[in-house]
């Protein structure tokens, strides 16, 4: 909002994400097709993920104009949740696999 | 009341007549995004199991999906969410022709990301995969992109819904611009849900 008020395009952040976005997005496209071990392919990607996902949050869902406790708990209720799902998941698919495979 | 007890309600925590310092209808807004997130976290994490538990080797997307087409996909959502942004500042600013032609243009986006997933599903049938089997091995695999997909279609095509009501009565005169932003809001939620879709789904 403020950039209106240094006589700036208030619309100019909008564009400037949507083009990291989409650099990110073929960034990740072209790290599918290096060929690169599993484990950095991996990590690459996912840490893109939520590179996009937060600047998705920050700038198009203005985040980052809110207090700072509505971003937490939008952020610490997500993804802390999700992970300690996904860690109790992860164990019992890996539970289910060792029991069918013997 | 005590001074400590005001104190409270005035803290960032405190709740008050505003928690978070925003209106109680952005602040029930994201409380919606925060639970429908967890739903679409449960789904992902669902998937996760499904495919850590398959016996028989997950297929290469590469091969049965077009990745470029739902790169497509992933770039026409994005643009529609930047038209979104836009409309939503728009109308704060005050410049309600803007707004109603950025909502249009996000309308168009969405429906032009819905016509792709049509395409994208039937050649996916097509091809012969059903909810119970497929040909590339696990059943799994099409249960998941069926329901994860599926799931997010419907999401897109009610917030499709809710823009072009939202669109009509902006034209009218008669959306205020938190209304615009409510539901920018939740477009933006769809375009972060398939961000992770499009990651976990499409490309790991």
């Amino acid at each position: 909002m403020s950039e209106a008020a240094h006589g700036k395009s208030p619309y100019r952040a909008y564009w400037i994400s949507w083009a990291i976005l989409l650099t990110i997005t073929v960034g990740m496209l072209l790290a599918e097709s290096l060929h690169m071990p599993r484990l950095v392919l991996v990590l690459f990607l996912l840490s893109f993920m939520m590179v996009k996902a937060v600047m998705i949050g920050a700038n198009f869902m203005h985040l980052r104009y809110e207090k700072r406790n509505l971003g937490f708990m939008v952020a610490a209720g997500i993804l802390v949740t999700s992970l300690i799902l996904y860690a109790f998941v992860s164990q019992e698919s890996a539970h289910v696999l060792s029991h069918t495979v013997r | 009341m005590h001074g400590t007890d005001a104190a409270i309600l005035e803290a960032g925590w405190g709740g008050g007549a505003a928690p978070f310092g925003a209106s109680w209808q952005k602040t029930m807004m994201w409380i919606f995004i925060v639970t429908d997130a967890l739903l679409f976290s449960g789904l992902l994490c669902g998937y996760a199991f499904l495919r850590g538990a398959s016996t028989v080797p997950w297929p290469r997307q590469p091969e049965v999906f077009s990745i470029p087409f739902i790169a497509l996909m992933t770039f026409i959502l994005i643009t529609s969410s930047v038209f979104m942004a836009i409309a939503v500042t728009a109308a704060k600013l005050g410049d309600g022709k803007k707004a109603l032609l950025n909502l249009i243009l996000t309308i168009v986006g969405g429906a032009a990301f819905l016509a792709c997933q049509a395409i994208e599903w039937s050649h996916f049938i097509a091809d012969g995969a059903r909810l119970t089997h497929n040909p590339w091995g696990p059943p799994q695999f099409s249960q998941a992109f069926f329901i994860l997909t599926g799931f997010h279609g419907s999401h897109v095509l009610s917030g499709l819904v809710i823009l072009i009501v939202t669109a009509i009565r902006t034209g009218l005169g008669k959306t205020p611009p938190q209304g615009i932003e409510m539901a920018g809001l939740y477009w933006h939620f769809v375009d972060l849900v398939w961000v992770f879709i499009f990651t976990l789904f499409y490309l790991l």
